[in-house]
């Protein structure tokens, strides 16, 4: 019986192919926003994932521009003066509040090693307490040292992504490869992290002493400066201290405004975490209306169907068919024409999602989780609208539907 | 023994705006198993209203109507379309076949309503078909196939249920005369196999071929002749 008026409610919908693609745009769209916001979404999560460097809740990261949300602010911001490399060692001198202070700078070049090249690979240059501020478990060799800071040397750690690339099935450590022309030694391997394969930010990436990288990548531009408190109880009043320094240093009365920001990871994930929820809202507003919108089509679109199909249902009626056999063979085309219409919106999410993983910074990936909810709602609006046309149907009169005269 | 169909002051009456229309007035009607009726009278006399009660599509506004032994005002609408899928076989004039649907489809469709399983129903379309000769045509859609071929689709689909009872509200009226005989021909034949038939016509050949006419005028028996 199921089998009969699936294939019943399939041929039909393809004898008036045209109505049922526009009937079926509103779930469509649904479903397109579902399965393409939540892979975005995702993939920023990811991508935010990677961005954050810094282990644990002492550690708090002074900026040049650090959040900016409109454009004059960000004018205004950019005209501020740089941060430099020996900033972090007038901090180190003075806080008496913060344990470490490490500074980085960062940029993307070309990576080599014989005929093996790694374009747009994130290349920093670190001061040599980094592992104190952020999470870098070696695999081999060893850390960058003061000495190579110092005496500016051609060495380097690198990411596990960059050694499958350009090391695949040896050891790297002591060879050389050139980052941005210049030649390197690998002294440290990170071990991976275990992100996935896309947006895996943290294992991609090639450490330089600040020194080497000040003289061999870029001798301009602002570093940041990673501070540790001494003690995570301390985190307010070591931020406080340290801005109070630098103001000191960058010229500024204590009691101005810092020319300069400080966040910490629990700022950036909370920021993040409010984008997402208002992100999750829009998505939840889009999806509400358009499945709304598009149950209304489909429940006027199934009232023309059973008006034309009157003297068909009459015909039933005739040979005996109960009300709920009508009921059901109009909710099963309902349910099927949403359910192909959601369908086709996932497909669409699934393209999106994957353009966007593809051309731009963001890991997007579809969730699979995402395509069910689409398409469990999609046919929900089908049955739910489904409903009044269906009973309408049912309880037509033989006789009246037998002489309805189309 | 019971007749088949007992009817006892039956009448049928419609309101159109403030008037009454009475398609049927107390009608006493008696029809037993293997009869062959046929019911004659002019347009408007109440032809299709009574084929429409005795075949249980309609319920009478007054009067007791007892089908096979059950009275049918005590049925609700499901329980009508049982009797209707189980019971009685419909035949009518302008064939009423699903357009989209192939012979063979529109032969099964009762059979769906009876939710017989799927291998049993493709036995008796297959007999049903080879019974009115159209066994060759089982795929055809009805605008594939010429008057008389979609009224012996009807006809087969009337039968596939082995029904007690065979209506036909003028089955020949939109056919030519030879193919109207061969209908007439198929329907003598299922009736010497021991069916019960009634049949609507307004033309004297046609009904002389029943054993039984029933003659109707303003919604009255007018006459009801055994040959
Ligand atoms: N649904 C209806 N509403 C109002 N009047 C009807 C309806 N059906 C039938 N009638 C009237 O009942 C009478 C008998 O109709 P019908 O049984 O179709 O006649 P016949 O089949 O003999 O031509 C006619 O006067 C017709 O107009
Ligand atoms: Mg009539």
């Amino acid at each position: 019986m199921w089998k009969e008026l699936v294939r019943l409610a399939a041929s039909t919908l393809w004898a008036n192919r045209l109505r049922s693609f526009l009937t079926v745009l509103g779930t469509a769209v649904a479903v397109l926003s579902i399965v393409a916001v939540v892979s975005v979404l995702h993939g920023l999560d990811k991508f935010v994932a990677g961005q954050i460097l810094t282990t644990g809740s002492d550690v708090f990261t002074m900026t040049k521009i650090g959040f900016i949300f409109d454009f004059e602010s960000y004018l205004e911001a950019s005209k501020r003066r740089d941060l430099h490399p020996e900033d972090a060692e007038f901090l180190r001198e003075r806080l008496t509040l913060s344990s470490h202070v490490v500074a980085r700078q960062s940029t993307t070049r070309t990576v080599e090693r014989g005929r093996e090249r790694a374009k747009d690979v994130p290349v920093w240059g670190v001061g040599s307490d980094y592992p104190e501020v952020g999470d870098f478990p070696l695999e081999g060799g060893r850390h960058l040292s003061p000495a190579d800071d110092r005496g500016r040397a051609p060495v380097v750690v690198i990411g596990s992504r960059v050694r499958e690339t350009l090391f695949p099935n040896e050891d790297p450590i002591g060879k050389d490869l050139r980052v941005a022309g210049h030649r390197m030694t690998v002294v440290g391997l990170l071990t991976a992290r275990g992100r996935g394969s896309s947006g895996d930010s943290k294992d991609d990436v090639v450490l330089l002493p600040m020194g080497t990288f000040r003289k061999a990548i870029e001798s301009r531009g602002t570093v940041e400066l990673m501070v540790r408190a001494a003690d995570p109880e301390w985190m307010a009043d070591a931020q406080d201290e340290a801005s109070l320094h630098l103001k000191i240093r960058r010229g500024r009365k204590p009691y101005e405004e810092p020319d300069f920001s400080v966040v910490t990871d629990e700022q950036v994930l909370a920021l993040f975490t409010q984008a997402t929820r208002l992100i999750y809202a829009a998505l939840v507003g889009i999806v509400s209306l358009s499945l709304v919108v598009g149950g209304i089509v489909i429940m006027n679109i199934m009232l023309v169907s059973v008006t034309e199909r009157t003297r068909e249902i009459g015909v039933r009626k005739a040979v005996g068919a109960r009300g709920r056999h009508i009921v059901i063979q109009f909710l099963v085309e309902a349910v099927v024409l949403s359910f192909l219409g959601g369908a086709a919106g996932a497909l669409l999410g699934a393209v999106v999602a994957f353009a966007v993983g593809r051309f731009s910074p963001l890991p997007a990936a579809v969730q699979p989780w995402s395509v069910l909810t689409g398409l469990l709602l999609a046919a929900s609006v089908g049955l739910f609208f489904g409903i009044y046309p269906a009973r309408r149907a049912s309880r037509l009169h033989p006789i009246a539907a037998l002489r309805y005269e189309g | 023994m019971n007749p088949l169909v007992y009817m006892r002051s039956v009448s049928k009456i419609y309101e159109v705006g403030d008037e009454l229309v009475y398609a049927l007035r107390e009608v006493d009607l008696e029809i037993e198993e293997n009869e062959y009726v046929a019911i004659m009278g002019p347009s408007g006399s109440g032809k299709s209203t009574l084929m429409n009660l005795i075949g249980c599509l309609d319920t009478p506004t007054r009067g007791s109507y007892e089908f096979a032994g059950h009275s049918v005002e005590e049925l609700d609408a499901d329980e009508l379309a049982r009797v209707r899928n189980e019971e009685i076989g419909f035949i009518f004039q302008t064939f009423n076949l699903l357009p989209r649907s192939t012979a063979a489809s529109n032969v099964e469709l009762p059979l769906i309503y009876s939710g017989m399983r799927p291998a049993e129903r493709r036995i008796r379309v297959g007999s049903a078909l080879s019974r009115v000769g159209l066994t060759d045509r089982a795929h055809h859609r009805p605008n594939q196939l010429s008057g008389g071929q979609r009224q012996r689709v009807a006809i087969a689909r009337a039968l596939v249920t082995e029904p007690s009872l065979i209506l036909a509200d003028e089955p020949t009226g939109n056919l030519d005369t030879k193919t109207g005989d061969e209908i007439l021909d198929e329907f003598a034949r299922i009736h010497n196999e021991g069916a019960t038939l009634v049949m609507v016509t307004h033309e004297e050949e046609v009904a002389q071929r029943a054993e039984r006419v029933i003659r109707l005028r303003d919604g009255e028996i007018e006459s009801d002749r055994r040959r």
